[in-house]
């Protein structure tokens, strides 16, 4: 009986393992790749036989990558704060407070929820050229500073807790805005981390707006350096593209690992919506 | 600002308005709150869609700025369009290829990351990565395991599957599974936990009795965890859906939507129309797509409310 359970977890191991070679393989081949020497072909061993940093250094010396970097922070770090202060404020009167057009207000965010992007970006794409959006950090983010998803899964925040805090608030004659301030936003600290994770994966990531608005090269952030570089997919420029590459992800592995249990938890709030 | 009224229930929906004695609160306090969200999705979310519609009744000309009115002819175009066609089945098969894998995989990787073994939380980890990962990276990374001298090829010459090493994302045979394979890759681990969180709201006593029945592991899953994950299943299809009919990155950065149009989505024939400027055609494209996300949001909502009546009943 014994023996049997232990065969079992044995077996159980080894799929777990073969599962991890297929979830983290490509990021180790990539990260083998990006360390080979310039005089070493892509594919021939796997192992690089003599480890260099060059494709890192290369990628910002000769590949910008260190300005794409800079940007991705600049807009990623515009973006965070304003959508987590306008989706935080618009939802609150959405959940607590009586007022004529409350259910039309709500229910034309939610349903531009499921708007494709790709349906509204070409008049977008127009209108960031009209206001002089067109490469600027603020242009690039104009689709993240406040969010009908974000507004979405804060009112479910408020929604949650309990009224008594803020009536009792009320009663001591604050203001709405410094009960929203002083007592609603301290209880619903941990969606707001979710709401920041979600901001972040957004933009970081954020590929098909940048790529149109982004039309010099001085404004790229990373995806688009990245795409761009790899126009030209071939032997040594490969691993050129696999330092960038896992420059590019190290920022989002380094949060994931510090807020791994808001991401499990803004999977299954996320999912709400669909 | 002024003392406010004390409001005691703000959100209860069963009293009508006129009814409640407290109800007065300040007319402009609730637009104050939604000001700048209404004014940044106004400007660039609404004006952009209601534009669009418009577009795709006008022969638009970007750099113009200027379109005559053409009725339906942008509509009439990409229904006869062959590569629209082309775009709209290839976005179908997608959707064929990857919602199948998307329902068994996560649901088998949670079951697995749901036993109390050691090391369990780190395969967690390890699994949700590629969730992580930008698109971008991790359609590049898998456009080099696919070229021809690399793993997937060697593997597949070494399965037998192909005589000579081959890169599946240039044979237009293979080149829409070998992105869809990305697609699920990047998936996994999401879907694992919608999964997870489906597992542990199944009491565990029910298993205890089963086994006490001598049910067998394999009788354990498919008579009680497979029914009683059916909500996920439902939450994990109506997503996948979703999503995928959006696919994007995985396609543009891999094939570009080649070889001969056998990866062209509807996006992708979207993309394509708006970079040679033809953005009529585009937008009535995007209509397309609005119907098909607007179809799959009511078809979640059924869904979902029929779950909760089941729940209630």
């Amino acid at each position: 009986m014994k023996s049997k359970k232990r065969s079992q977890q044995i077996w159980l191991y080894a799929l777990l393992l073969f599962i991890t070679v297929i979830t983290v393989g490509p990021f180790f081949i990539t990260l083998l790749i990006s360390l080979k020497s310039p005089n070493e072909g892509i594919y021939d061993v796997l192992l690089p036989s003599d480890p260099t940093f060059a494709n890192f250094i290369d990628s910002f010396a000769k590949a910008d990558f260190g300005l794409y970097f800079v940007n991705t922070v600049i807009v990623t770090g515009i973006a965070i704060p304003l959508n987590l202060l306008f989706c935080s404020l618009a939802a609150y009167p959405l959940a607590r407070m009586d007022f004529r057009g409350r259910s039309v207000v709500l229910a034309l965010i939610i349903s531009t929820m499921m708007v494709p992007f790709q349906l509204y970006m070409a008049p977008l794409f127009q209108l960031a050229g009209d206001l002089g959006l067109r490469n600027s950090h603020i242009g690039l983010v104009v689709m993240q500073v406040s969010t009908a998803f974000g507004i979405y899964l804060m009112r479910q925040a408020f929604l949650r807790i309990p009224k008594e805090l803020e009536e009792s608030a009320y009663l001591d004659g604050a203001s709405k805005f410094k009960v929203w301030y002083l007592v609603a936003i301290p209880l619903v600290k941990p969606t707001l981390v979710t709401l920041a994770i979600f901001t972040f994966m957004g933009t970081w990531g954020d590929y098909l707006w940048p790529l149109l608005n982004s039309t010099e090269s001085s404004m790229y952030t990373l995806s688009i350096g990245l795409a761009q570089l790899s126009q030209n997919f071939d032997g040594a420029n490969l691993k050129l593209i696999s330092a960038a590459s896992i420059l590019t992800t190290i920022p989002t592995l380094l949060i994931f690992i510090w807020l791994q249990k808001y991401f499990i938890s803004g999977a299954t709030d996320g999912a709400v919506k669909g | 600002m002024a003392r406010q009224p004390i409001v005691t229930d703000p959100i209860v929906r069963s009293k009508p308005l006129a009814k409640r004695k407290n109800w007065r609160t300040s007319f402009f306090t609730p637009w104050l709150f939604l000001l700048p969200s209404i004014v940044i999705l106004g400007t660039f979310l609404a004006y952009p869609i209601i534009e669009a519609f418009q577009w795709s009744f006008l022969d638009y000309k970007i750099i113009a700025d200027t379109g005559e009115y053409v009725g339906l002819a942008n509509f009439k175009e990409i229904f006869t369009d062959s590569t629209f066609w082309k775009a709209f089945l290839n976005t179908l098969l997608f959707l064929v290829i990857v919602l199948p894998l998307n329902v068994l995989l996560p649901m088998i990787l949670a079951v697995l990351v749901n036993q109390k073994i050691r090391g369990v939380s780190t395969f967690r980890v390890l699994y949700y990565l590629p969730v992580v990962t930008p698109m971008v990276v991790g359609a590049l990374m898998w456009k080099m395991l696919y070229s021809q001298n690399s793993m997937i090829s060697q593997v597949l010459v070494w399965l037998g599957v192909f005589d000579s090493p081959t890169n599946l994302l240039v044979q237009s045979s293979t080149a829409l599974v070998a992105v869809s394979m990305i697609t699920v890759w990047k998936g996994l681990g999401y879907y694992m936990i919608i999964y997870l969180a489906g597992l542990q709201s199944i009491p565990k006593d029910v298993y205890e009795s089963a086994s006490i029945d001598g049910a067998s592991i394999f009788q354990l899953f498919t008579r009680i965890t497979f029914p009683m994950l059916m909500p996920s299943v439902t939450l994990v299809s109506v997503m996948t859906i979703i999503a995928g009919m959006k696919v994007f990155e995985e396609i543009a950065l891999t094939t570009g939507g080649g070889p001969a149009g056998a990866t062209t989505t509807l996006v992708m024939y979207i993309f394509d129309n708006f970079m040679s400027l033809d953005v009529s055609t585009a937008s009535a494209a995007g209509l397309v797509l609005l119907v098909m996300a607007i179809g799959a949001s009511l078809l979640q909502m059924k869904l979902t409310s029929k779950r909760e009546d089941d729940l209630r009943a």
